[in-house]
């Protein structure tokens, strides 16, 4: 097994322990639990973030030099990558860890979806002629910080909705741990805003990309239109937050939506027939 | 009755309905493969439903006239109702607030107010100083031991939404110029040949370019795994037998001549002109030659003159063949070569009796084996034109601009008030935003730590 590849499956424990942390420390209502729950996760970034580096430098060795961005393997990789970047900052930003036992185990299941699907092949491989262009680099960056920040929101939607089922909150000590409903809209907010400017600088950066590449800047194929779908969800949801001030659950309901419509947009079309067929 | 038109048509209602439609057209579209006219893959729907199929323009979905009057709805919305919204925007950017208000320092929290040491005349001073510093159009009232300081900034923040509007209309400007005036078409190539006509996607028929495009070598290279690494076609492009333009196409990097744009999009082979030829001689050693179509090579043993005549691939059902005609001494004569001509002679005992012209050893002492046909390469080329690009590349240019004053600027404006309380310099706070109130928290946080500084 070549050393990134070795790495990585050891990133997949790494955030395992810190999801386990993270949701210890909300079930039991503990704060002991949270500061080795965001220690791991910083760890796991960092060896995450040396494993990409050498499979990067790795790839040079074998003469077929290119960013880890290339296949089904790397960017499960480099989502769990952004998730947690993204986490970490917002959890830096707003001093709480409470969103971490609703986001890290997204990162998780990615790292253990790239790491043990016999479908996942981790080998480096050279990039076929469609994908020699500098517009890789920039489309998945951008796609996968969108997807990233949709997953952030999800968690939150999740949590809200969490928040929601219990009626006498102090019966249950986790739920009191979570932050207040105001709080928790406002983050939803920010991050489907966060997630909605990626996802179009995805878009567009994609269609430059396929502008030199397919001889159409828009083809209709399932990933363009799945991203399409995707980004309409958002603009409504958007759109009912500016014009009709829907707050509350209605957004988180809606966060998780837009969230299956990403998966979909991820995943999903890899069993339509179309041109996005090597991620 | 035309006034409550209006109003649907501009409402946001209409917006989430035409966004669901759209979507879930869309999914359809993803799902029924999306080809010209509907084509193979539909084989086992029953003929009544692929005609419902069709008479829907479901395989077409996308360009269909009802996916086209969607778009067209949706753009409809987004002029209404941007141009009803218009001038409540205008109102709020031009608006000037009246400064002698008290109104804004109504039941302002006790934190947003600051009493400290100091003269209210030097602190009026210093606030007014900071305040312009940070804020555009400060105005300042005066009265007797007291200043009323009005401040604004982010005034353009009504506009975001307008600009990102306005961008999605261009886009789709773009897109409709493009597919009215632009083409998508495609053409094969192959190696040595030149043409000037291509087949039309979309719009079916045939399209003659003002110049002609030859092929003079399509190459493919590969990895060490056998992974394909480059797709190359060397292309001349020719107006009035001048070369106007040469070059290499790869995948990922067009050319554009005379305003198209040719893609390096797939190849193919075909049989080419050029055969090899295993030739044995009673009981000699085999030798293989290479010959082209038409040409000639002599045995020079019996001064005959062998010529290939024709190439099939696949002669009768029996696989590929060569035509060869001789000429010697001894007289003309024409005979097949095939290349699995042991099978063909086990499959039908007696060929060679009933046809002579099957016989490959004809010409004794010679015996002919066609060993290869030499395939030749066809690169396929595909063309476009959309003169809408440029339109829709500034859209997505501006929508991003547009976002950014959305979500991240907010017109915020500030009331300050500077009076004397008990001998002391007392600084009330209050402010409102459009949007962000976690960032005019900040904002106010911010101005209050400053104005604690100005202590005399």
């Amino acid at each position: 097994m070549i050393i990134n590849t070795t790495i990585l499956s050891w990133v997949t424990f790494i955030y395992f322990g810190s999801a386990i942390f993270y949701i210890f420390r909300m079930v039991t209502g503990k704060e002991f639990w949270g500061p080795p729950a965001s220690i791991i996760a910083f760890t796991g970034l960092i060896a995450q973030t040396l494993g990409l580096i050498l499979r990067w430098l790795e790839s040079y060795k074998m003469g077929i030099g290119h960013a880890p961005l290339s296949n089904l393997y790397e960017s499960l990789i480099f989502f769990s990558w952004t998730i947690v970047l993204l986490y970490l900052i917002v959890e830096w930003r707003i001093k709480s860890r409470n969103l971490g036992a609703f986001v890290i185990p997204f990162a998780f299941l990615s790292m253990a979806f790239a790491s043990f699907s016999p479908n996942v092949n981790s080998r480096i491989q050279p990039l076929i002629p469609a994908l020699q262009s500098n517009w890789l680099i920039s489309h998945v960056i951008t796609c996968f910080f969108g997807y990233a920040a949709f997953t952030i929101a999800c968690g939150l939607g999740f949590m809200y909705l969490l928040k929601g089922l219990g009626k006498d909150e102090d019966s249950r000590p986790f739920l009191r741990f979570l932050p207040g409903r105001e709080v928790l809209d406002e983050l939803t907010y920010h991050s489907i805003v966060i997630g909605f400017i990626f996802l179009t600088l995805g878009i567009i950066t994609g269609s430059v990309w396929a502008y030199s590449a397919w001889g159409s800047y828009w083809s209709w194929d399932p990933k363009e239109t799945w991203s399409l779908i995707t980004w309409f969800i958002y603009a409504a949801m958007l759109h009912s937050r500016f014009v009709r001030g829907w707050r509350g659950k209605r957004m988180a309901i809606m966060s998780l939506i837009g969230f299956a419509s990403v998966l979909f947009t991820y995943f999903g079309v890899n069993y339509l027939p179309g041109l996005h067929s090597y991620f | 009755m035309k006034k409550t038109f209006l109003s649907f048509l501009s409402s946001l209602r209409l917006t989430i309905a035409l966004l669901i439609i759209i979507a879930v057209a869309s999914i359809l579209g993803t799902v029924i493969p999306q080809q010209y006219g509907g084509g193979e893959a539909f084989r086992h729907l029953s003929p009544g439903l692929v005609k419902a199929f069709r008479s829907l323009q479901l395989f077409d979905m996308y360009h269909s006239v009802w996916f086209i009057i969607l778009m067209g709805l949706l753009s409809l919305n987004l002029i209404t109702c941007s141009l009803n919204r218009f001038p409540t925007s205008w109102k709020l950017f031009k608006k000037k607030s009246s400064l002698d208000r008290s109104k804004p320092f109504e039941n302002l929290s006790p934190d947003s107010v600051l009493v400290i040491e100091g003269n209210p005349h030097e602190i009026i001073g210093r606030v007014e100083n900071l305040l312009k510093k940070r804020y555009k159009r400060v105005r300042k009232k005066d009265t007797a031991n007291s200043a009323l300081f009005y401040g604004e900034k982010g005034t353009y923040s009504h506009f975001g939404v307008y600009v990102i509007h306005l961008s999605i209309l261009i886009i789709i400007a773009g897109a409709i110029i493009g597919s009215l005036l632009g083409f998508n078409a495609f053409v094969n190539i192959s190696e040595g040949e030149c043409t000037n006509t291509v087949y039309l996607g979309r719009q079916k028929g045939i399209k003659k370019l003002d110049f002609t495009v030859r092929c003079d070598k399509f190459s493919i290279a590969f990895y060490k795994n056998g992974m394909p690494k480059e797709y190359r076609s060397n292309l001349s492009f020719l107006k009035d037998n001048n070369v106007i333009f040469q070059g290499p196409l790869l995948v990922n990097h067009p050319i554009t001549v005379n305003g198209i744009r040719f893609y390096q999009a797939s190849y193919g082979t075909i049989p080419g002109d050029q055969v090899c030829l295993t030739i044995k001689k009673g009981n000699d050693e085999e030798i293989i030659r290479k010959v082209r179509l038409k040409d000639s090579f002599y045995l020079k043993e019996k001064n005959a003159k062998l010529t290939i005549l024709r190439i099939e691939e696949n002669l009768m059902s029996m696989g590929p063949a060569v035509l060869i005609n001789i000429q010697s001494p001894e007289g003309t004569m024409r005979f097949w070569a095939f290349k699995h001509i042991e099978k063909i002679k086990d499959r039908i005992p007696g060929l060679f009796k009933k046809v002579p012209k099957f016989n490959p050893g004809l010409f004794k002492p010679y015996y002919f084996t066609l060993n290869r046909i030499e395939k030749k390469y066809y690169t396929g080329l595909q063309l476009s034109r959309d003169p809408g690009v440029s339109i829709v590349a500034i859209g997505s240019f501006f929508i991003i601009i547009g976002f950014f004053i959305t979500f991240f600027s907010s017109h915020k404006r500030l009331w300050v008030r500077v009076d004397e309380q008990e001998g002391k310099s007392r600084i009330s706070v209050a402010a409102t935003s459009n949007k962000d109130p976690v960032g005019l928290k900040r904002e106010i946080e911010h101005l209050l730590r400053h104005f604690s500084y100005m202590r005399g």
